[in-house]
C-alpha cells in the first residue's frame, strides 16, 4: 500500500460551550487518503463537509482528535504554522475561484510560490510548466476579468498546483461552471490524479462531479455514513452515487 | 422598529461613525473660531491692529466651508457603503423604500447636529484661548472679546445645519435610487483595469511640463508679477492631477516590471493593489495632494514670516541698540545684554539743530546696512570714504553739503537722529566748528548684540527711556522711534496675525483632507474582503498581510503628500520678495503636517485591517 498522505482519526468538532446546548458538528470521523488518490466527500447540507474541509484545510481547529497531512500533526500547530504549513503543503481551488483580479494570471499563479520565497528565475518556468498542463498558456498575461469562468477554474487549479503541495482540497470546483466546463475541469483532474500523481480531496454536491473519484465518503450528522469505491465505469460509479443519494432522501432513514 | 435596528446598527459602527463626528467637530469648532474673531465688534474696534486681518478670517471660513462639503461628502459615503447591505437586508424583509429613505436621512442629520453641539462648546472654548494668545502676542490689555458671541453662533448653525440638510437629501436619495439587489451585492463589484500605452505616455510627458513651467513661474515670480501667479496656477493644477492620472500608475506598472521585486513575498499583491487603488483614486489624490500644498503652504507661509521678522528687522539696521544720553540705569541695562561692539559718539544740540563730532564718526564708522550690486539684498558695510568737507548736513541744507552715501544712512538710520531731534537740522561738523556751537555736549552710544531676540525684554525698557527723552527733545508724543526694537514689534504685530491664520487654515485643511483621503480608501475595503480571505486560505500569515496592508496605504499617503511637500518647497519661492529667507524653520510646519497626516495614515490602517482582516485570525 502507498504511503498515506492524509490521516484523520477519530475527529470532533463540538460549537458551543459545554453548559450551553452543543452541536456535534463532527462526531468521531476516521479516515485515510492514500498518496495520489482522489476521493470525494458528499452529504447533505449541515451533514459537516465544510467543517471537515476547513479543519482538513487548517482554516478551523478540531476540538479533539488527530489530522495528519504527509505525515505531519496539523492540530498541535500554532496560527503562523498554520499559515506556512497551509501554503507549502496544501492546494485549493474554491467554488468562486478566489482569483485576485488586481494580479494577472501569471502573477495569481506565481503567488504561492512568491510567497515561499522561491527563487525568481525558478518561478517562471514553473508556472509556465502548469500553465502547460492545464492549457492556460495563452492567457498568462490576462486580467481574471477577461477570462471565462472555466479558464479561471483553470487558473485557479494552477495555482493550487504550482508549488506541488500534498494535497489539493477542491470545495465544490464545478459548481460555478456550465456542464461543458464541469466536464472539462474535472477531465482536467483526473488527468493530474492519474498521469502526475496528484492527491486530491473533492467536496461536492455535484453526482456528475463525483462520479469522477475513485472512492466516495458519504458524511450525514457529521458521521461518517457510506464509503463506495469506484469498480468498474464512471456512468456505473454515477448511479451507485445516485443510490447512496436516493437513500439520504428516503423517508426509511427514520 | 427600523430606528431601533438603525441605533443598534450606528452603536455597531459606533468606531466609523466617531471618525466623522470628530473631522466634523473640528471643523465646527475651527470655522466659530474664525467668525468669532471675524465679528467680535468691540474687540475689533479696540484693537486696530487685527481688524486689518478680518477679511483674512471671512476668506478662511469661505475655504473651510469648502473643504467641509467635501469632507462630509466622502465622509458619509463611506458609512454608506458599510450600511449598504444591511438596508438592502430591511427592504428584502419588506421595509419600505420610503422608510429606509428616511432612517438614512435621520441618521446623517443626527450624527450632524451632535457634532454641532460637541463642535460649537470646543469652539468657543477655542476662541477664548486664542483670543487670549493673540492679544498677550500683541501686548493688548483686555479689549473686550466675548468668545460666545451671538451673531457667528447663528451663522456657523446656520451654515452646518443647511449643510447637514443637504448630505442628507443626497444619502437618502442615493440609497433610494438602488434597487435591492445592487444594495445586497455591494462591495461585490470588480474593478476594471484600463491601460493605454500611448495615452500615458502622453500624460506622463503633458505633467512633467506643465509642472516644469508652474515651477519656473513660482521661482521667477519676481519678473512675471501677476502673470506668473496665473501661469503658475493654470499649470500646476491640471499638472498635478495629470502626475496622479498617468505618471504614477506608469511608475507602479513600471516596478511591477521588476520581476524581482514583484515576484518576491507578497508584493504582487501589494502593487496589484496600489495599482487598482490609484485607478480609482487619482482624483482624490490629485485633490488630496493640492490641498496639502495648499494647507502645508499656509503654514510654512504664516511661520515662515513669523520667523523672519528678526530677519527683517535686522535689514535696515546694522545697530542693534542706540542710547541717547544713556543714564545709570540704561547703561546697567546694556551692561546685562552679551554687547559684541560698542561705541560712543559726541554730539551738541541747541535750539536750531544737533551737531555730530565728525573726528568720532570718522574713528569709528557706524556700519550700515547697504544694498551692494550683484548681492542678494542688503548687507552690513562699513562707510569707508573719509569724509573730506569740514560741514556737512543730514538734509540739503543751504550751503552746507549733503552727508555722502552710507554716511548719510549712519546718522539717518543707525543713530536714528531724525526721529529722535525732531525738527532740529541735524549736521556732521569737523573739530573746529564743532568746538564753535554753542550748545550742550551729550554722546550717543550705538551697541551691536550677539543675539537680539534674547533680550526683548530688556530692549522693551530701553526703547521706553529712549522715547520719553525724544519727547523732551522734540516736545510732542513720540509714537514710534523708527529703530530695530521698534520695526521689530510692529513687524511682529502683523506676524501673528498671519501666522495665527496660517497655521489654523493649515491645520483645518490638513485634516480635512486627510480625513477625505482615509474615508476614501476605506470606503473600497469592502470589496477587499474576499482577497485578503482568499490570501489567507492559501496561507498567507497574518504578519504578511498587516504588513502589506501597512505598505500599500502607506504609499498611497505617501505619493500626494510628496507632491504636496514640493509644490510647497518651491511655491515658497513666489514669497521671496517678501520674506527674505522663506525656508527659515520651515521644519515647524513641517513635523505639524507628518504628525497630523501620520495619525491619519494610522487610524486609516486600523480601520482598514479591523474591515479586512478576518476577526479569527
Amino acid at each position: 500500500m502507498k504511503q498515506s498522505v492524509l490521516d484523520v482519526h477519530q475527529l470532533n468538532k463540538i460549537y458551543g460551550k459545554k453548559s450551553e446546548k452543543q452541536f456535534h458538528a463532527l462526531n468521531s470521523v476516521s479516515f485515510a487518503m492514500a498518496e495520489g488518490e482522489f476521493v470525494g466527500v458528499m452529504g447533505p447540507s449541515g451533514a459537516g463537509k465544510t467543517t471537515l474541509l476547513n479543519v482538513i484545510s487548517t482554516l478551523d481547529t478540531a476540538t479533539n482528535g488527530s489530522v495528519k497531512i504527509a505525515g505531519t500533526d496539523i492540530t498541535a500547530m500554532k496560527q503562523g504554522q498554520l499559515a506556512d504549513f497551509r501554503s507549502s503543503q496544501l492546494g485549493f481551488i474554491f467554488q468562486d475561484f478566489n482569483l485576485l483580479e488586481n494580479l494577472t494570471v501569471y502573477e495569481n499563479i506565481a503567488l504561492p510560490l512568491s510567497l515561499q520565497s522561491v527563487a525568481v528565475r525558478n518561478i517562471k518556468p514553473a508556472v509556465e510548466s502548469v500553465a502547460t498542463k492545464l492549457g492556460i498558456e495563452a492567457i498568462l498575461n490576462k486580467y481574471p476579468v477577461t477570462i471565462s469562468g472555466g479558464q479561471k477554474q483553470r487558473v485557479a487549479a494552477a495555482r493550487a498546483l504550482v508549488h506541488e503541495p500534498a494535497l489539493i482540497l477542491a470545495d465544490e470546483p464545478t459548481g460555478a461552471l456550465d456542464s461543458k466546463n464541469a466536464r472539462s475541469l474535472m477531465e482536467t483532474m483526473v488527468h493530474l490524479n492519474e498521469n502526475h500523481g496528484t492527491s486530491i480531496m473533492l467536496v461536492t454536491h455535484d453526482p456528475l462531479s463525483a462520479s469522477y473519484c475513485e472512492r466516495i465518503l458519504f458524511i450525514q450528522d457529521g458521521k461518517l455514513y457510506k464509503e463506495i469505491h469506484r469498480n468498474s465505469t464512471r456512468s456505473a460509479f454515477h448511479q451507485d452515487i445516485l443510490d447512496v443519494l436516493a437513500q439520504f432522501a428516503s423517508p426509511d432513514m427514520d | 422598529m427600523l430606528l431601533k435596528l438603525s441605533l443598534t446598527s450606528m452603536r455597531k459602527l459606533a468606531k466609523d461613525y466617531l471618525v466623522l463626528l470628530f473631522g466634523l467637530t473640528i471643523s465646527i469648532s475651527i470655522f466659530y473660531m474664525f467668525e468669532t474673531l471675524a465679528q467680535n465688534k468691540v474687540f475689533l474696534e479696540a484693537n486696530s491692529l487685527i481688524s486689518s486681518i478680518v477679511f483674512v478670517f471671512h476668506v478662511g471660513t469661505f475655504i473651510l466651508g469648502i473643504i467641509t462639503v467635501f469632507y462630509i461628502f466622502y465622509a458619509t459615503s463611506f458609512l454608506l457603503s458599510l450600511r449598504q447591505r444591511e438596508l438592502g437586508m430591511y427592504m428584502t424583509l419588506g421595509a419600505k423604500k420610503r422608510k429606509i429613505t428616511q432612517l438614512m436621512f435621520m441618521e446623517t442629520f443626527f450624527v450632524g447636529l451632535t457634532a454641532l453641539i460637541i463642535g460649537i462648546v470646543l469652539g468657543v472654548g477655542l476662541s477664548y484661548g486664542i483670543a487670549e494668545l493673540l492679544m498677550w502676542q500683541l501686548d493688548f490689555q483686555g479689549g473686550g472679546f466675548q468668545p460666545l458671541y451671538s451673531s457667528s453662533l447663528l451663522i456657523t448653525v446656520l451654515f452646518y445645519v443647511a449643510l447637514f440638510f443637504l448630505t442628507s437629501i443626497v444619502n437618502a436619495w442615493r440609497v433610494g435610487r438602488k434597487s435591492v439587489l445592487s444594495l445586497l451585492r455591494s462591495g461585490q463589484q470588480q474593478d476594471q483595469v484600463k491601460t493605454s500605452g500611448l495615452r500615458t505616455f502622453f500624460g506622463v510627458l503633458l505633467s512633467v511640463i506643465l509642472i516644469a513651467v508652474g515651477y519656473y513661474a513660482m521661482v521667477h515670480i519676481a519678473e512675471l508679477m501677476q502673470f506668473g501667479i496665473i501661469l503658475a496656477t493654470a499649470t500646476i493644477i491640471p499638472g498635478t492631477y495629470l502626475i496622479f492620472i498617468s505618471l504614477l500608475p506608469f511608475l507602479v506598472k513600471r516596478l511591477k516590471q521588476n520581476r524581482n521585486l514583484n515576484e518576491t513575498g507578497i508584493n504582487s499583491f501589494t502593487l496589484g493593489q496600489l495599482r487598482f487603488r490609484m485607478l480609482n483614486l487619482m482624483m482624490v489624490l490629485g485633490t488630496v495632494a493640492m490641498l496639502i500644498a495648499l494647507g502645508l503652504g499656509a503654514m510654512t507661509a504664516g511661520t515662515s514670516f513669523y520667523h523672519n521678522i528678526g530677519i527683517q528687522a535686522s535689514m535696515f539696521h546694522a545697530n542693534d541698540v542706540v542710547l541717547y544720553e544713556p543714564n545709570e540705569t540704561e547703561k546697567q541695562t546694556l551692561a546685562t545684554m552679551d554687547v559684541t561692539e560698542e561705541e560712543d559718539y559726541r554730539y551738541k544740540y541747541n535750539d536750531e539743530g544737533v551737531y555730530f563730532l565728525k573726528t568720532d564718526l570718522e574713528a569709528a564708522p557706524p556700519d550700515v546696512m547697504a544694498f551692494e550690486e550683484g548681492s542678494e539684498g542688503f548687507s552690513p558695510t562699513t562707510p569707508e570714504a573719509k569724509l573730506s568737507a569740514d560741514e556737512y548736513a543730514l538734509y540739503g541744507e543751504e550751503g552746507v553739503t549733503e552727508l555722502p552715501g552710507n554716511w548719510w544712512t549712519a546718522v539717518s538710520t543707525e543713530l536714528g537722529a531724525g526721529s529722535m531731534f525732531g525738527n532740529r537740522s541735524i549736521f556732521v561738523y569737523g573739530e573746529s566748528s564743532y568746538q564753535e556751537v554753542d550748545g550742550e555736549e551729550q554722546h550717543v552710544t550705538l551697541a551691536k548684540l550677539n543675539d537680539f531676540t534674547a533680550y526683548l525684554p530688556e530692549l522693551e525698557k530701553l526703547d521706553a527711556s529712549q522715547k520719553s527723552l525724544a519727547e523732551t527733545y522734540t516736545g510732542n508724543q513720540v509714537e514710534q522711534l523708527g529703530g530695530k526694537y521698534s520695526n521689530y514689534v510692529a513687524l511682529k504685530g502683523f506676524a501673528s496675525g498671519t501666522i495665527f491664520m496660517g497655521v489654523f487654515l493649515g491645520i483645518a485643511f490638513l485634516m480635512m483632507m486627510a480625513s477625505v483621503l482615509m474615508f476614501k480608501l476605506l470606503s473600497s475595503a469592502g470589496a477587499d474582503v474576499h482577497r485578503y480571505s482568499m490570501l489567507r486560505k492559501i496561507g498567507v500569515r497574518k504578519t504578511l498581510l498587516v504588513r502589506s496592508i501597512y505598505r500599500e496605504l502607506f504609499l498611497l499617503f505617501l505619493f500626494p503628500a510628496i507632491v504636496g511637500i514640493v509644490h510647497v518647497i518651491v511655491g515658497m519661492q513666489m514669497f521671496s520678495f517678501i520674506i527674505i529667507e522663506p525656508y527659515t524653520k520651515i521644519w515647524i510646519p513641517l513635523t505639524l503636517f507628518f504628525v497630523i497626516y501620520g495619525i491619519y495614515y494610522f487610524i486609516t490602517v486600523q480601520m482598514y485591517k479591523r474591515i479586512v482582516l478576518p476577526k479569527q485570525f
